[in-house]
């Protein structure tokens, strides 16, 4: 026979100060551990959700990134007339783009960070999708003027609609903020292609991005251009591209929220280990009165187990609320494969939370099983006489 | 002192419970040493930088290189003592897990410009006369097992370049994890119109007092030119990379807050428990004559002396550590991994503050009762 679970409840509600702090600290470490966690997802999901299905993006062989990728206009002209480049108006959906990073100040410091600038063509727009303009307007194709993301523009100085910033020796002018569904864009300056060649002085582009006409066809394709040996190219999914980036940029963060929480954890399972063993010798007596009354071993355990598991429900339920405010924050760090910035919003999404609470029962559920062992193992007769 | 005894047997009455508060302590600890440590890594750069040197780069951004020409006009600038190029090359040595910094510099001036770097004499001689030769620092012979004499070849997605060279020395001092090789060298492999050209120039200034104006005049020198240079300090140039990181510092101090205000509600739960247990005994010790401020005293030396035996288990135990196995070759851009003894000092202190916070309120309360409300308790 089950203790009722008004027992339990009526006990948490008695030794509140107690059960409070038991469950705050336990709040705490999912707290901790959703911060981490929150930030490497926000990383994560702007990566992934960065490259669309059906574009392949071709740089140079051996190069880890746009930025130290090179093709020529030749190059460029083999490519977007390769079997299964996607057409539109019978014109194939290629964009030679180039790449260049310029370093600005982030607002209120005096240092600051690097922000990829992107030459881009009228193509570009097509082969992206969540692309807007949210203030000001476009760029003109052939004169230097730039369009900044809306985030970067509220990270950093002097990239507002008006201002002027510096590429070798070319003044561009901001004409327009963009926006784009939180995408690795996001966190760039787009300019014309053509004045961003000619300020840079080169011939040629960093990377070359193309629609496919179906999943077969960027396989087949893929493999065609980085097996060919006269090319020295590599091309491969835009998807995985950005994916590949995950790693570099999110990877030491996960590894420290696990570091951390199961540190934490196990401070917090010792702690909850305290409550519980103070609860069970409080209740002696009252263990005694319970078996008398018939309850069973095992159920005296389980009453124990489960009103430390939902303490560190309760808690985890407090580390959540704690965390989910994050969702509203957007922030920036450097993504080193691109060696600039990537601007992004923390995520606490579902998984991550229904991960928590389980994190938190498990923390109760372990720091609470030897206290509960204890109770049930007490005899009767010195239960009572205690 | 004379009630020493009498915290002793309190502490040892329920020995499970000062194990496990002890235990917490020191978890808790560990971590805060831990992270103030990853702090300390992160400010190295700023500390301990040269305040004799500057680095010069493009103005726009460190990916555009700058002209081996600007280094005579470097060398005409007043207070100047010395100048070498300073490459980043980005090779990979085998495979991309083994990252580690390689720069492309002038071999000869490298011992005086960075003078942190330490070698045998031998070991110069053989670097400097040999194009191909170059140096690692002492941690990476302990990652990959680098002999003098042994060719290595690093991969340079950067310059598209795979690159031999011979090592000719280990070096100690510094960034232990960090490969100097003849920037003439990699100038010869170039392709025309990449040749001739410095990612960064190192300068070292006469006096410190040299250092901004040598920057402002190198940075006028240059402005008008195909490649305008920003010239900082190394301090600078280093807080320039911690600011790249973006919020880091300021969330590992938010985590290191939220672990010591956990450590305060477990310490603060354990001591409220303790001492409402003891409410009867302390209407006995009042009924005896006991004051106030006594009852209050034996429970907060109770607490501190847990919270003291907590804190040095938590802080020697990470200092060991730490000392006997260095983390930092693991981790990557990360120069050592050894907490500073201001850490260790700090997080004692925070123990013993926590050890009195937590208990102080509950025991003033109970020591208030009068005897009668004290002795009535149930608890």
């Amino acid at each position: 026979m089950a203790l009722p679970l008004k027992y339990n409840i009526r006990n948490i509600i008695v030794r509140k100060g107690s059960t409070l702090s038991t469950a705050f600290t336990i709040g705490l470490t999912v707290a901790v551990f959703l911060m981490v966690m929150a930030l490497a997802r926000g990383i994560d999901m702007t990566l992934s959700s960065s490259g669309e299905p059906l574009n392949m993006i071709v740089l140079r062989e051996g190069s880890t990134a746009e930025l130290n990728s090179s093709l020529s206009r030749e190059n460029f002209n083999d490519l977007m007339f390769l079997d299964g480049v996607e057409r539109e108006a019978d014109k194939p959906l290629a964009s030679g783009e180039l790449v260049t990073l310029i370093y600005k100040a982030r607002k209120g410091m005096t240092q600051g960070s690097n922000v990829n600038v992107r030459g881009v063509g009228p193509n570009s727009f097509k082969l992206r999708t969540g692309f807007q303009t949210v203030a000001g307007r476009l760029f003109q194709p052939g004169l230097t003027e730039a369009v900044v993301s809306k985030r970067i523009a509220e990270r950093f100085q002097g990239l507002d609609i008006g201002d002027k910033f510096r590429i070798q020796t070319t003044d561009y002018t901001v004409v327009g903020l963009f926006d784009s569904a939180g995408k690795a864009f996001e966190s760039e300056i787009w300019v014309d292609i053509n004045s961003l060649a000619s300020t840079t002085k080169r011939d040629g582009y960093s990377s070359v991005l193309m629609r496919v006409k179906d999943s077969n066809a960027l396989t087949a394709l893929s493999k065609r251009i980085t097996d060919d040996p006269k090319l020295h190219l590599k091309a491969v999914s835009e998807r995985t591209f950005y994916e590949d980036q995950q790693g570099t940029a999110s990877g030491a963060l996960k590894g420290l929220a696990v570091f951390i929480s199961f540190i934490m954890a196990v401070g917090a399972g010792f702690a909850g280990m305290n409550t519980m063993y103070a609860a069970v010798a409080r209740r002696t007596k009252e263990i005694g009165t319970l078996r008398v009354l018939g309850f069973s071993r095992l159920s005296i355990l389980v009453a124990f187990l489960l009103e430390s598991i939902a303490i560190a429900v309760i808690g985890a339920v407090i580390g959540i609320i704690i965390a989910l405010p994050l969702n509203f924050v957007s922030t920036g760090t450097s993504n080193w494969v691109t060696f600039s910035e990537i601007a992004f919003n923390f995520k606490v999404t579902f998984d991550l939370m229904l991960f928590a609470l389980i994190f938190g029962g498990v923390i109760g559920f372990v720091g609470s099983l030897l206290p509960s062992i204890r109770a049930s193992r007490f005899k009767i007769v010195d239960a009572l006489r205690a | 002192m004379k009630f020493a005894k009498l915290i002793f047997k309190n502490i040892l009455r329920n020995k499970r419970r000062t194990l496990l508060t002890i235990s917490s302590l020191v978890v808790s600890l560990f971590l805060i040493i831990c992270l103030a440590t990853i702090l300390t890594e992160f400010d190295r750069g700023t500390n301990e930088a040269s305040p004799l040197r500057l680095v010069a780069r493009h103005s726009v951004s460190l990916t555009f290189p700058l002209p081996m020409a600007h280094l005579q006009k470097i060398k005409s600038v007043p207070g100047v003592k010395d100048a070498m190029p300073f490459s980043w090359f980005g090779g990979i040595y085998k495979d991309e897990k083994n990252f580690f910094a390689n720069f492309a510099v002038d071999a000869g001036k490298l011992k005086g410009i960075m003078n942190e770097l330490k070698m045998s004499d031998a070991e110069w001689q053989a670097f400097t006369s040999d194009k191909q030769g170059a140096i690692v620092g002492k941690k990476l012979v302990m990652l990959y097992g680098f002999t003098p004499g042994q060719r290595i070849t690093l991969k340079s997605p950067i310059y598209n370049a795979d690159v031999e060279f011979i090592i000719r020395g280990v070096y100690s001092g510094s960034d232990e994890k960090t490969l100097y090789f003849h920037h003439e060298y990699l100038n010869d492999l170039l392709p025309e119109g990449r040749k001739d050209m410095s990612g960064m120039f190192t300068i070292l200034a006469n006096t410190p007092e040299d250092v901004p104006r040598v920057a402002q005049a190198f940075d006028s020198m240059t402005i008008n030119t195909d490649a305008p240079t920003k010239t900082e300090s190394e301090r600078e140039f280093a807080l320039s990379f911690q600011t790249m990181m973006g919020g880091m510092k300021t969330f590992l101090y938010a985590i290191m807050a939220a672990i010591t205000f956990s450590l305060l509600l477990v310490m603060g739960n354990t001591m409220a428990m303790t001492v409402r247990e003891r409410t009867k005994e302390v209407g006995t010790l009042k009924a005896i004559g006991f004051q106030r401020g006594t009852i209050t005293a034996l429970f907060l030396g109770e607490s501190l002396i847990v919270a003291c035996i907590g804190a040095a288990i938590g802080v020697a135990g990470a200092a060991l550590l730490f000392r006997s196995f260095d983390l930092s070759l693991y981790i990557p851009n990360f120069i050592s991994f050894v907490p500073t003894n201001e850490t260790l000092a700090i997080a004692f202190g925070l123990a013993i503050l926590v050890g009195f916070v937590s208990v102080v309120y509950s025991a003033y309360r109970v020591s208030g009762l009068t005897i009668a409300e004290a002795l009535r308790s149930t608890e």
